[in-house]
């Protein structure tokens, strides 16, 4: 399930009013989320919720929901 | 006797003849396809030799292109398959796994390395140490700088967990083996082609439109406008261009853009064409290219399975480990990429020199990305038609230039051809060239426009002959193989990419 928080992340770093994020929504979906700019959204949600990823995490993950899975499980940690 | 058949000659047919692989486009290619279909009917009902008849296909095809050396396909496909299998048993994260993922990537690499660019690096230490010493006899097969890479993205993909291997050492070799992708790809991808092969095959009357329709694009592309300006131009131009004005030197510069992609998109029409045939959908290669409004943007529409290859297993894990150097971190994770896309085609400071130069282009591209967007916002110029207009030119212009030297026989030979544009362009020359080589010109503006037409043109072309009765399909493929019957006289040409 996306959070507000999270979502709100993704779009303030694409420059985004608005977008429908689901689980399942691909990185390529979102208007922006490029292979170059990947890394900023990554960089903002590790900063956004004061995680650390390693590289092999974020490269499993096949979709948006993975990734939100990914923060849950890191704060779970905390 | 009524027939008086050269047993020697038939025997050559079916044995490893050096330099004449199985093209496409050859007759006995037909013979042989055709032999294979009628047998895939046969089979219609048994998956299971409808895979083996492939399987056997595939290995003769190679064999055919290769000869003994056939049998490193063979090897690298078990040494992938049961790497893959007991990565897939083992835990994550425990030390034996990662040991054996990294010994499957260097045996993979180092086999690819062994045969493409030892005698680059023994000419290297030479020119370094001026010593001598001496180039080794090694046969490139065609074709391991493809199935490399195919055989290393499904381990990849089951060290990194997101694929599953396969239990049947059967199904995985087709994977490796099928002919269709096999000597210049597409880069399949095990994620997309195994679960086609571990499902029922089937051949909906679609794909026979389809198939057909793109097995005509591909020969129209290869033979009649790639092979003939090749050989009749850019050959010629770029064999000795000090000999050549400006303006002939800038159109084969042109001309050797569109050769290129008609030659390698061609092919990979056939090999879809042929594949859809078959029941496969494998990946697309291509996606006009020219119309591309960024360097970024062109590797997103040309080679498409190489560059996502080295996107999703090169720049992406390089990308995220080098993330808390921001935007340089991706500069560098991007360089390295493209200097290695340039490395991949072979082992020649040309290739170096157009990997670096593209390279380049992107590391420029990405540090201009924020001030151009805010100039084009000042200048309302964000979205215009005149913008796109410009992008697409500069664009092409920047992917012609480094052509130049993917082409040239040496960097500076490359030089002459940019230094002849430059200092002695002699644009009057250019009518002359017109009356002299009408075919020429016809031909590029075909290809050119061809390629720049809508989308959807496309589309509808390929729609309607789809719904075409079979009967009209096949008249006109054999009208399509007669045009290029009488192309052929010139002899045809290797595909550009087999030496890669």
């Amino acid at each position: 399930m996306i959070t507000e928080k999270f979502k709100k992340v993704i779009l303030d770093e694409l420059n985004l009013e608005d977008f429908d994020i689901q689980d399942d929504t691909t990185a390529d979906q979102v208007p922006g989320w490029d292979s170059l700019n990947h890394i900023n959204v990554i960089l903002a949600v590790e900063k956004a919720f004061n995680v650390h990823f390693k590289g092999i995490e974020v490269l499993k993950c096949q979709n948006i929901g993975a990734l939100q899975n990914l923060v849950n499980s890191k704060l779970e940690q905390k | 006797m009524i027939f008086n058949i050269d047993f020697s000659k038939l025997l050559q047919l079916f044995t490893y003849q050096e330099g004449d692989p199985l093209l496409f486009s050859t007759s006995f290619f037909i013979f042989f396809f055709f032999t294979l279909l009628v047998l895939y009917k046969i089979f219609a009902y048994k998956k299971s030799l409808r895979i083996f008849t492939l399987i056997f296909f595939s290995l003769f095809f190679y064999y055919k292109a290769v000869g003994d050396y056939f049998l490193i396909l063979v090897i690298m496909t078990i040494a992938n398959y049961y790497s893959g299998q007991i990565l897939g048993s083992l835990k994550e994260g425990t030390g034996n796994r990662k040991f054996l993922f990294v010994l499957t990537l260097v045996v993979n690499l180092g086999v690819l390395g062994y045969f493409k660019y030892t005698n680059f690096f023994i000419q290297i230490i030479n020119d370094i140490s001026s010593g001598h010493i001496d180039a080794l006899d090694i046969f490139l097969p065609i074709g391991i700088s493809f199935y490399t890479f195919k055989g290393l993205s499904y381990v990849i993909d089951i060290y990194m967990g997101t694929f599953q291997p396969v239990k049947s050492f059967r199904d995985f070799s087709l994977y490796m083996f099928f002919f269709a992708d096999l000597l210049i790809g597409p880069i399949d991808r095990a994620s997309k082609l195994l679960p086609q092969i571990q499902s029922e095959i089937n051949v909906p009357r679609e794909n026979i439109g389809k198939g057909t329709y793109l097995i005509m694009a591909g020969l129209f592309k290869k033979i009649v406008i790639a092979d003939f300006i090749g050989l009749n131009f850019v050959d010629r131009v770029f064999g000795d261009p000090t000999r050549y004005t400006g303006v002939e030197n800038l159109l084969a510069s042109y001309a050797y853009t569109l050769q290129l992609y008609m030659d390698f998109s061609g092919y990979t029409d056939m090999a879809i064409g042929v594949a859809l045939l078959l029941g496969f959908n494998i990946m697309d290669n291509f996606n006009a290219p020219f119309k591309a409004t960024s360097i970024a943007d062109f590797w997103r529409r040309w080679h498409i399975t190489l560059s996502s290859w080295l996107l999703d297993y090169l720049f992406a894990p390089l990308q995220m480990k080098l993330r808390n150097l921001r935007i340089y971190g991706t500069a560098i994770a991007l360089f390295v990429t493209f200097f290695l896309i340039g490395f991949w085609h072979g082992a020649a400071w040309t290739f170096v020199f157009f990997g670096t130069l593209h390279g380049l282009y992107i590391v420029i591209s990405v540090f201009l990305r924020k001030p151009k967007t805010l100039l084009y916002n000042k200048l309302k110029l964000s979205n215009t038609k005149l913008l796109k207009f410009f992008q697409i030119l500069i664009t092409f212009h920047l992917v012609v230039f480094a052509f130049i030297f993917f082409r040239a026989f040496s960097i500076e030979s490359g030089w002459e051809v940019v230094g002849q544009i430059v200092s002695f362009f002699q644009a009057g020359v250019f009518m002359q060239f017109v009356n002299a080589y009408p075919m020429i010109i016809i031909l590029m503006v075909i290809g050119y426009v061809l390629h720049f037409l809508p989308e959807s043109w496309e589309r509808w072309t390929e729609s309607f002959v789809v719904k075409m009765p079979i009967v009209v399909q096949a008249l006109l493929l054999t009208a399509m193989i007669l045009l290029v019957v009488q192309f052929k006289f010139a002899g045809l040409q290797p595909n550009i990419y087999f030496q890669f």
